[in-house]
């Protein structure tokens, strides 16, 4: 309430501000003309004058200096005050519609309206510049035409040729009705003397032509806002489109005296549709040139209103038409985008005009010259009324006749109080040469009287009286599929009918010209493969949109969904083996076999596929190269598709859902709360795919560049900066020795590590995921060392030394593993140089370290903070990069998994909480080894029963297959 | 009557049409005319033939089964006028006036789903529902695009998860849709 007052007066300020702008203009008008600096003057001076403005430039008389500043407002000052107008508007508007109070009582175009009166009169009290006002040609020739059309273009075409009978009637016949009763009224009257002159009948006529037509303008503001059922929308705005012509007509008629008959509606009807039909056969041509299609749109259409105004026929009508018939052929040529840009314009362009009309209105009530005369002003508001609401009772009978859904009373009703006049008329008085006919001032003030009367009176009373009396409400909701083809099925049947009973109705019609324009126009205007019921492809696909979105936004409150979601996405997209693979490697994955993750890690990893792969368009259109005339579809097509603001809400909101679960776990003792703190948010691993990249990097860098790792900030998170010294040692020292603990066989030797360890498991207190993993892998352990370390083989080097989240880890796990690795084979070490990611297109080209933000950041090594906030991404990579060179072995693996049985479960990504406990194993092997396992919280958690016994080293990762392997 | 319905119309047929359709007099001499213009056997019966002789019906999708759906209630092949006229009944626009059984809504309703129900078991397949949308679309949708419509289509109404749709998930389906108005057809006085 309080900024909507604050921006109310904000309004009022600027208003001030504009007159002030404009006022000053009226005083340097003489200056500004002559910009020229007089000649003596030197360059200093104008430069001090800073503005080169001197109402006594007498530029006449010499050589001109070049002015360095100059003010030139006189140049620009109709525009610029008219989009300061704009300006004012857009925030009266806002500002209207913040103030729930006023906006319930008040339609906007009373708002509009009042505040362009509040400006006219500070503009006549300033003497301000006289911005012309309203004028009929910039009226007819550039602000009505957008909302025409945009009726025109947006108008439920089924209704409205449903109803197109009835919207005749009261057009055409409604309004010369209106016109002809209203002048021999008002004529008679005048006859009387009331008004006290004489007014001949033909101007009489003249007068009850251009009064007697409802406004498009108007009523569509008002409606649009009361929201009545569609019908009764249709038939008072349809009313109002095409009465216009009527009104033309007789306008022409009447004023000419002597113009006649050369207007009639289908000579408007052939130009629209030629210009529209035209402009579907252009449309269908440019599939090359994607931006340039809106243009066709519009200017076509503009071109068929300035046609049908050449000829003096009704350009309203005519755009309409074009509109309408323009809409079925065009929206099935141009591409989604261009449709979108096509609405937005089209909705801009059409509330700014309509904006603007009600403004210049304000204006020129003040502005104007009025010759008020009481009782004409009175009679024409009485009349105007009295014969609309006959009218409509009059016609309503005859169209009910006609009619399968009987206008009711309230309908009835709702038509008359509709019977709203605006700016239409208002611009054809204006036209109104004075010169001819002499009264025009009067009438210019009989028909502003009229459309204050019906914008604010019955603008005002028509939505509570709307609600008093029930009518029926407009929902917009999107058809079900059902819906839809029942819909289609019951035209199909009741067409049938009609041939049955050999009638000619209107559905008849509709079939016919259905079948006529997809035998015949359809082929020829539409570019794709035409296809007979395009609305139910439509509806489909819309549905199945709207529920792809829906998920997605239920999906982070319950885990479950992702993986339908994911799916249905799927369904529609192009990636129908990504779903596959997800499980397939997973599954294969030996790191994965000693990973147990949470699910809520398995939830995240999955959500991140789901974003990378769904989303990552939207990454791809930064790089793409800027085209003047040619907007690729796919570089936009996400965005389209969902807001990418949307997205990072929910990733967002997915993160804190995650928190609080892990919150709870924490509570159960599941995980130690020191660790939870630091660790938990970097639990998640999001971004497979990102963190190989950056493991390379990384690696590449050497000794130093591991020092600032992401993970070193996290093990400065748990460990309150203990630990991060020792890390920091330990790494350079590992590195720098190679051969050193390549030499070390089996045996930790590095207190280093042991002190990290034992820190580690201070920190633990329960027993976490990773035991009921260990068990069986302590198990075997004991008897086969050896092959593990094929298997880590499979894992790069480089991997295995930088891993995105722990190469502290990694480097405990390296000293016995690197003799091994050297003496079994060189296989893996081939491996190395086509890292796993090398193959996945996709991610060398959006994820690769070369082209990734985070990839740069990572060469650079520079930016630890920055990196932090991605430590999310990093620290799942890993998985991602190991799962990719495991891909090698796959059948064994699966083998693997199969006969291990109940121990393999963690391994799957279901499995989750339930598997420690049945997975563990009473004995324990002494030595456990542990590698740098994939996630944060999977070192954190080191086993109670090993602290027992002092183990040093706990080898979470590969060692665990080894046993099966050979039990093989 | 049978279907020795008489070739012209005696005053107590109009009287017996009118109480169980609810068409007015009028309406029903001006159907009659229709019913005779149609025979061209001056059988007093329509054939199949009869109807499919109507150009627009013939060529409509949906022809076949709204011919299919006049020779509903009658055994032989035949459809004489009073069926003829039941039929066009459920059709007649709703007014509180006079309440028919024929033309409310859920008769509407029932007639459309019998456009569905080609082995009259009450309930839609999904490959009676393919097959209507086959009938509508002809061949320029994919069968892909037509097979997750329709799959959808039932899924939307499926209520009690048999993958049909019965005639009650049909109505809930449309329970916001107008059929009173979609479903009437102006006759003629």
């Amino acid at each position: 309430m309080k900024t909507s007052v604050l921006l109310l007066a904000c309004v009022v300020w600027c208003a001030l501000g504009l007159v002030a702008a404009s006022t000053p203009t009226k005083e340097h008008h003489t200056g500004t003309t002559t910009t020229h600096e007089p000649r003596n003057e030197t360059l200093g001076q104008v430069h001090g004058d800073g503005v080169a403005v001197h109402s006594e430039g007498e530029g006449g008389h010499g050589i001109e200096r070049y002015p360095v500043a100059v003010i030139d407002f006189e140049r620009v000052q109709t525009p610029f005050i008219i989009g300061l107008w704009i300006f004012l508007a857009c925030l009266g508007k806002i500002g209207f519609h913040m103030t729930p109070k006023i906006s319930h009582v008040f339609p906007e175009s009373c708002m509009l309206i009042i505040l362009g009166v509040v400006i006219g009169v500070l503009l006549i009290y300033t003497q301000a510049a006289t911005v012309s006002p309203l004028t009929a040609d910039v009226f007819f020739l550039y602000l009505l035409p957008p909302i025409i059309l945009d009726a025109g273009y947006f108008m439920p075409n089924r209704l409205f040729f449903d109803n197109l009978f009835t919207i005749l009637v009261f057009a055409v016949v409604g309004t010369i009705w209106n016109a002809l009763t209203i002048g021999i009224t008002m004529y008679a009257i005048s006859l009387t003397g009331l008004f006290g002159l004489d007014i001949p009948m033909l101007h009489m006529f003249l007068f009850s032509s251009l009064i007697s037509a409802v406004d498009p303008v108007a009523v569509l503001a008002v409606f649009e806002e009361i929201q009545v059922e569609e019908v009764l929308y249709i038939l008072v705005f349809g009313e109002s489109l095409l009465n216009d012509g009527v009104t033309v007509v007789l306008y022409h008629l009447f004023e000419g005296f002597s113009e006649l008959g050369e207007d009639n509606i289908m000579a408007v009807d052939i130009a629209s549709g030629v210009a529209s039909f035209l402009t579907a056969f252009v449309t269908r041509l440019t599939r090359e040139v994607r931006v340039i299609e809106p243009i066709f749109v519009f200017v076509m259409s503009y071109l068929a209103y300035l046609n049908a105004e050449i000829f003096h026929l009704s350009g309203i009508l005519s755009i309409t038409f074009c509109g309408i018939t323009m809409k079925n052929y065009v929206e099935q040529n141009i591409s989604t985008k261009s449709h979108t840009t096509i609405k937005y314009a089209m909705k801009m362009l059409a509330s700014s005009s309509e904006t603007i009309i009600f403004m210049f209105l304000g204006v020129s009530t003040i502005q104007s010259t009025h010759d008020w005369n009481t009782w004409f002003v009175i009679l024409t508001i009485l009349f105007c009324s009295i014969y609309r609401i006959l009218g409509v009772l009059i016609f309503s009978v005859v169209c009910n006749r006609f009619r399968v859904k009987k206008i009711g009373f309230v309908d009835k009703f709702v038509m008359c109080y509709g019977g709203l006049r605006g700016a239409v008329a208002f611009a054809l008085v204006i036209t109104i040469n004075p010169a001819h006919i002499p009264l025009q001032p009067m009438f210019l003030t009989a028909t502003i009287a009229m459309v204050y009367f019906t914008v604010f009176v019955q603008g005002i009373t028509i939505k509570p009286l709307v609600q008093l009396l029930g009518v029926k409400k407009s929902e917009k909701r999107q058809l079900t599929m059902n819906e839809r083809l029942h819909e289609r099925v019951m035209d199909y049947i009741m067409s049938g009918f009609e041939d049955v009973l050999g009638k000619q109705g209107h559905l008849l019609l509709r079939n016919k010209f259905k079948r006529f324009n997809n035998k015949y126009l359809t082929p020829f205007l539409v570019r794709d493969k035409n296809v007979i019921e395009p609305k139910l492809l439509e509806t489909y696909s819309n549905i199945k949109m709207h529920e792809a979105l829906e998920q997605m936004h239920n999906s982070y409150n319950s885990p479950q969904n992702i993986e339908s979601f994911s799916n249905l996405l799927r369904n529609a997209a192009t990636h129908p083996h990504v779903q596959m693979n997800n499980q397939g490697e997973w599954n294969l994955d030996v790191a994965e076999l000693e990973y147990n993750p949470t699910v809520r890690d398995i939830n995240d990893a999955k959500f991140h596929h789901l974003l990378s792969n769904d989303y990552k368009p939207l990454k791809k259109s930064r790089g793409s190269t800027y085209k003047r005339h040619a907007v690729k579809d796919d570089d936009m097509q996400t965005q389209s598709d969902i807001s990418h603001h949307n997205m990072y809400l929910h990733t967002r909101q997915f993160v804190q859902n995650d928190k609080k679960l892990y919150k709870k776990a924490k509570k159960l003792g599941l995980v130690a709360v020191r660790e939870e703190k630091g660790a938990s948010p970097q639990h998640v691993p999001t971004s497979p795919l990102s963190q190989g990249s950056v493991g390379q990097d990384l690696a590449s860098q050497g000794d130093n560049g591991v020092t600032k790792t992401p993970q070193d900030h996290r093990a400065a998170f748990q460990q309150n900066g203990s630990a991060i010294k020792l890390k920091q040692d330990y790494i350079a020292r590992v590195i720098q020795d190679n051969p050193a603990f390549v030499n070390d066989d089996g045996t930790p030797i590095f207190p280093d590590q042991q002190t990290i360890m034992e820190k580690r498991r201070q920190s633990t207190k329960g027993p976490t995921m990773a035991e009921m993993a260990l068990p069986w892998k302590r198990y075997y352990q004991d008897g086969e060392p050896q092959d593990p370390r094929r298997l880590q083989r499979a894992l790069s080097i480089v991997n295995s030394e930088e891993d995105g989240s722990q190469p502290t880890l990694a480097e405990a796990v390296l000293p016995w593993k690197r003799p091994e690795d050297e003496e079994v084979c060189q296989m893996p070490v081939k491996q190395n140089e086509f890292p796993a990611w090398a193959s996945n297109k996709e991610y060398v080209n959006y994820y690769s370290p070369s082209s990734t933000f985070l990839g740069k950041l990572g060469r650079h090594d520079s930016y630890p903070n920055i990196r932090e906030i991605f430590e999310r991404r990093n620290s799942s990579s890993s998985i991602k990069s190991r799962r990719g060179s495991l891909k090698e072995h796959p059948m064994p693996l699966r083998e693997r998994s199969a006969s291990r049985g109940s121990i393999d479960v963690p391994s799957t990504s279901a499995s989750g909480t339930s598997t420690p406990t049945t997975a563990h194993d009473p004995s324990v092997p002494h030595l456990v080894r542990q590698r740098t396992s994939t996630d944060c919280s999977l070192l954190n958690t080191t086993i109670v029963e090993e602290d027992r016994r002092g183990d040093t080293v706990i080898d979470i990762n590969p060692s665990g297959t080894e046993p099966e392997q050979t039990r093989m | 009557m049978g279907n020795k319905s008489s070739l012209m119309l005696q005053e107590q047929d109009i009287r017996d049409i009118q109480a169980e359709t609810g068409f007015l007099p009028s309406q029903i001499e001006r159907l009659y005319s229709r019913f005779t213009s149609l025979d061209k056997g001056d059988s007093g019966t329509l054939s199949r033939e009869d109807f499919l002789r109507i150009p627009e019906l013939a060529i409509n999708p949906l022809g076949d089964r709204i011919v299919h759906a006049f020779f509903k209630e009658s055994e032989d092949d035949h459809v004489n006028f009073r069926q003829f006229v039941r039929v066009l009944a459920h059709f007649r626009p709703i007014k509180k006036a006079q309440d028919n059984k024929l033309n409310a809504r859920e008769e509407k309703l029932r007639f459309a789903f019998k456009m569905y129900d080609l082995d009259d078991d009450e309930r839609i397949s999904r490959e009676e529902l393919l097959a209507v949308l086959h009938m509508m679309v002809g061949e320029n949708i994919s069968d892909d695009q037509l097979n997750s419509i329709a799959e959808r289509t039932i899924l939307e109404a499926d209520r009690d998860g048999d993958q049909m749709i019965s005639f009650e998930e049909f109505c809930s389906a449309l329970e916001r849709t107008d059929v009173e108005q979609k479903m009437s057809i102006k006759f003629l006085k």
